[in-house]
């Protein structure tokens, strides 16, 4: 068979001595930085980027997915243990991980987000190998209508993202959305709410919203009674799940591998939604919805293997149209231009060894990743005894230096002080800060494949629900909708009446 | 990194600006800001000049992206450096368009920087999505004349190659296509794959894979010459539009002060990286070719320019959109 | 507590949100509405804006009515004033004085927000994040910062 001959080539290529050595290297390189505070993929493989020129093209390409999945654990792991998220994926995470954390259950967590991304990693390399072609003819279908009623849909699971006051989290998004606007429109280049700073002409840094929002906010509530109140649970009982975890794990992680599959073979920034959706989708099919936000494991392994299955099929569009969904794959792109290898259409052809040698490595590098990271989940527990006094300055220190150096802009840096402070009124106020980072990834694109959609339909609304692909995630949002708000609503039903009762 | 080049760093850090150090320089590592972010084309063709330009100077050039706000601020970090060499960007036609571009420039393009000379020039290409009717140039030509409201032309934003190209082509034939804006490269070139987008002009860094494998039509290139690497297809002058012949040229600048002497060294390495053989076969790959000895000097690129902003002022003015 | 029970806290968010949606709005009024089908920079903040000036009124007047389930708490004052301005001076500094001083400076500041944290111990911990960091970006990773800037006399 021929996919068997090819992946066959591609483990050939990928399990040489010294190819498993230089993957082994990028995946340890990629958690060690990655899991340094405010550092997220993005930055750990600018930083490390330049290490994998002077290597043969394959290698130099699997030490870089190495260093890619480590970054990612990595992320995952500063979000489960000190609030802090670098991706928009990890911020996920980042709820009911750090809950976990809290009561002691930091290992459990980080036993749940590894096992969870190999397994979602590994089914998703399959899909990658054997649908690739396919499933891009199908990405290609989505224009700007598909991708703004995607946005829609993602917008409407937000909600689900809160624990408190559905009402407090929609402010949020929306609070999200605006804060998305910031910078020049691309459409007139004007440039919008930026004070006249042209540092912010390209945006918001996400990395210094997320930090300040999520992070600092967290040191600074950690800090308002530092004489009686622990920060962290010291008795850690278990390092790792339990029959009964493994049990809860089970669903979670079929059904995020199976969304983030699908939603990182849209070029557009699909993979983007991949954990929020698998999130909502948990909290709407667990028996105890309340546990959510205060330590469900469900709430970690969902998202966490959604957003390894993402990231794994997110290839799909880099490899078979030369094309970067994110700036990670952006990156990719540039280390294969510098190695000599301009992705395209025609690299599964011409240079089969090579993308068949990619793809293995893709599973060999979440193998190493799992392999290498359970013996090391008791150390990252055991830097929560490290007393949080001595803690908070170093990650300080750090998240200055990795927010800074994605674009040396020490507008970043003041962006992250503004955002603490932001995150930190909001959290006295019980506003929660995921559903404003979904708003804010999602703002732009939300707008400009609205405003596109409008310019190639020719001002004419109807095009949103005539192209089909369009109508059917209208519709599915509107589902997702009455089944969100039809609870609640009972709910408060209930609630009157029991009121009126007493 | 050694002590004693710790102390020669911060050495030279602090006075020097005498410009007898210029006999023994570069002693240190050597900064090149790239105003745009890691991974893209600019960001590719400095890593590969650098790696090269490294070995000739013997000292270390690292790449610091700066990106944002079209290029300019990487630009007004160099301009606002201490002009000691060490401190060097690498911009490309951007530094011309921009100065028109933006009218709130924190630095005066002209005024700003010293020259060390032209890198190279990526030739554009006339796309169009796979199944778009016309058979050739002539052919195109006609038909966008014919349909101009009814077409879409893509531009991967704002004082982008692509967007400066298709403001030549509209310019050119007179048809005010419809504009499609993108954020980058990326989507608007997923957008034309998908052939949710009619046309668009794009460099052959980014369309060249595609053209080979078919999934877009190529229509016309914008150098003087037919290219090695397209050999059919015709140039856009030889169906009358001269004005439709540009690259996106790339260029390394110092910043105002720089001694003579260091950016005629930093010419020499430039030179000397051009005519490396794996400089020119990854060039090669993206679609373009290194820039002669002759213009990798001071004088040609500052030549350039000053020939190009004078050419963009009035396309730029007269589509009457700017970025600020 | 007066008679009338009403959730602080929400009072609180609700003003803030709508202030917020002011000044988006006002920020945005300079900007081109165009239509709906050509819809210019400022139509769709604008949109959000009141949106979001919407649900902050309703969340104010829902407060009304209903007790404080928890109220708002101490402010960690000494946080906002030393790990706030950390990241800041950092931003400042990095050109000028160079990486290692200011991360340096910029940890000792960070370590001030908390009383737990003695002189000392500050500036042992200072030194060695400095250290590593230092061996790590900037020799081991080969980050393009300056360790030593131009302002330092030396």
């Amino acid at each position: 068979m021929d996919l068997l001959s090819n992946l066959a080539l591609g483990f050939g290529v990928a399990s040489s001595l010294a190819n498993l050595a230089f993957c082994l290297i990028g995946v340890l390189l990629g958690t060690l930085i990655g899991v340094l505070p405010g550092i997220g993929a993005t930055a750990t493989i600018a930083m490390l980027l330049p290490i994998t020129f002077q290597l043969e093209p394959v290698s130099s390409l699997i030490m870089l997915a190495g260093i890619y999945y480590g970054a990612q654990y990595g992320g995952s792991t500063t979000a489960i243990l000190i609030n802090m998220p670098g991706e928009s994926s990890s911020a996920v995470t980042a709820i009911d991980g750090y809950q976990m954390a809290r009561k002691g259950r930091a290992g459990t967590a980080l036993a749940t987000a590894a096992l969870g991304s190999f397994f979602a990693g590994s089914v998703a390399t399959f899909l990658v190998a054997i649908f690739a072609p396919p499933l891009t003819t199908i990405a290609l279908k989505f224009g700007a209508a598909e991708y703004f009623s995607l946005m829609v849909m993602g917008l409407v699971m937000s909600v689900a993202l809160a624990h408190g006051s559905v009402l407090k989290a929609l402010a949020m998004v929306v609070l999200g959305l605006l804060l998305g606007m910031v910078g020049t429109d691309v459409y007139t280049g004007a440039p919008r709410f930026t004070m006249g700073m042209n540092q912010f002409a390209d945006g918001l840094n996400f990395v210094a919203v997320a930090v300040g929002v999520f992070g600092i906010a967290e040191i600074l509530r950690n800090l308002e009674d530092e004489h009686d109140r622990q920060v962290m649970t010291k008795n850690i009982t278990r390092l790792f799940p339990n029959r009964e975890e493994f049990r809860q794990m089970v669903g979670p992680v079929l059904r995020g591998t199976g969304i983030g599959s699908v939603l990182g073979i849209l070029p557009g920034g699909g993979a983007i939604l991949a954990s929020f959706a698998s999130y909502t989708i948990e909290k709407k099919v667990s028996k105890n919805p309340g546990e959510f936000g205060k330590g469900a494991l469900a709430g970690v392994a969902g998202p966490e293997s959604a957003n390894n299955a993402g990231a794994q099929t997110s290839f799909i569009p880099l490899l078979t149209l030369g094309i970067p969904a994110n700036p990670v794959m952006a990156l990719m792109i540039g280390a294969m231009i510098i190695q000599g290898i301009v992705p395209g259409p025609n690299v599964v052809t011409e240079q089969p060894a090579l993308f068949w040698g990619i793809i293995a490595s893709m599973w060999i590098g979440n193998l190493m990743l799992v392999v290498l990271n359970l013996p090391l989940i008791g150390l990252w527990v055991k830097l929560l005894t490290v007393p949080y006094y001595v803690l908070f300055p170093i990650i300080m220190a750090m998240c200055s230096i990795g927010v800074y150096s994605v674009n040396s802009n020490p507008y970043d840096l003041f962006a992250v002080a503004f955002f603490g402070l932001l995150g930190y009124i909001m959290s006295k106020l019980r506003c929660e800060p995921a559903p404003l980072l979904l708003g804010f990834v999602l703002g732009p694109l939300l707008e400009e494949n609205l405003r596109r959609a409008m310019i190639l339909s020719r001002g004419d609304p109807t095009t949103f629900v005539t192209r089909p692909i369009s109508a059917t995630l209208l519709l599915m949002s509107l589902a997702i909708l009455v089944l969100v708000f039809l609870p609640q609503i009972r709910k408060r039903r209930d609630e009157v009446f029991t009121e009126s009762d007493a | 990194m050694t002590a004693s080049k710790l102390l020669g760093a911060l050495f030279a850090a602090t006075i020097l600006t005498a410009p007898a150090f210029a006999q023994s320089y570069p002693e240190r590592q050597i900064t090149m800001v790239v105003p745009f972010s890691a991974g893209g084309p600019t960001d590719t063709v400095a890593r590969l000049v650098a790696e090269r330009m490294s070995e000739d100077l013997g000292q270390q050039i690292v790449i610091q992206n700066v990106g944002g706000a079209g290029g300019t601020l990487g630009a007004s970090q160099v301009a606002k450096a201490e002009a000691d060499g060490y401190t060097v960007l690498l911009h490309h036609i951007g530094m011309a368009t921009s100065d028109t571009l933006y009218r709130n420039l924190p630095y005066e393009t002209l005024d700003a920087f010293e020259y060390v000379g032209l890198v190279t020039e990526v030739p554009m290409v006339v796309t169009a999505r796979q199944d778009f009717e016309p058979a050739d140039f002539p052919a195109f030509i006609e038909y966008v004349k014919a349909n101009a409201d009814s077409l879409t032309l893509a531009n991967a934003g704002i004082g982008a190659a692509s967007h400066l190209c298709g403001m030549l082509l509209m310019q050119a034939l007179e048809a005010p296509l419809v504009t499609v804006p993108y954020k980058g490269t990326g989507p608007a070139m997923t957008d034309l794959l998908g052939g949710q987008v009619d046309i668009m002009c794009d460099q052959t860094t980014n369309t060249t894979q595609q053209i080979k494998a078919g999934t877009i039509k190529a229509y016309a290139v914008t150098t003087p010459e037919r290219l090695d690497l397209f050999p059919d297809l015709p140039t856009a002058a030889e169906s009358g539009l001269e004005a439709m012949q540009f690259g996106i040229w790339h260029g390394i600048y110092t910043p105002k002060g720089t001694a003579p002497e260091i950016n005629q060294r930093l010419s020499e390495s430039l030179q000397k990286a051009l005519a490396d053989e794996d400089v020119a076969k990854a060039m090669a790959d993206l679609g373009t070719a290194p820039s002669p000895a002759e213009d990798a000097t001071p004088e040609a690129l500052k030549t350039k320019l000053e020939e190009e902003i004078a050419r963009w002022q009035p396309v730029i003015e007269a589509a009457g959109v700017y970025a600020d | 507590m007066s008679t009338k029970p009403k959730d602080g806290t929400d009072i609180a968010a609700g003003l803030l949100f709508m202030a917020i949606a002011a000044f988006f709005a006002w920020q945005g009024l300079g900007l081109e509405m165009g239509t709906s089908i050509r819809m210019g920079p400022g139509y769709f903040p604008m949109v959000l804006s009141a949106i979001l000036f919407l649900l902050g009124a309703v969340i104010l007047f829902k407060a009304f009515g209903r007790p404080d389930d928890e109220p708002i708490g101490r402010f960690a004052w000494r946080g906002i004033l030393f790990i706030l301005p950390a990241p800041i001076f950092f931003g400042l500094t990095v050109r000028g004085l160079g990486f290692v001083p200011a991360l340096f400076f910029t940890t000792l500041i960070a370590s001030q927000a908390s009383v737990r944290m003695r002189p000392l111990p500050a500036l042992i911990l200072a030194i060695v994040v400095t250290i590593m960091s230092t061996l790590i970006f900037s020799y081991g990773l080969g980050l393009p910062f300056r360790r030593f800037g131009p302002w330092l006399p030396l």
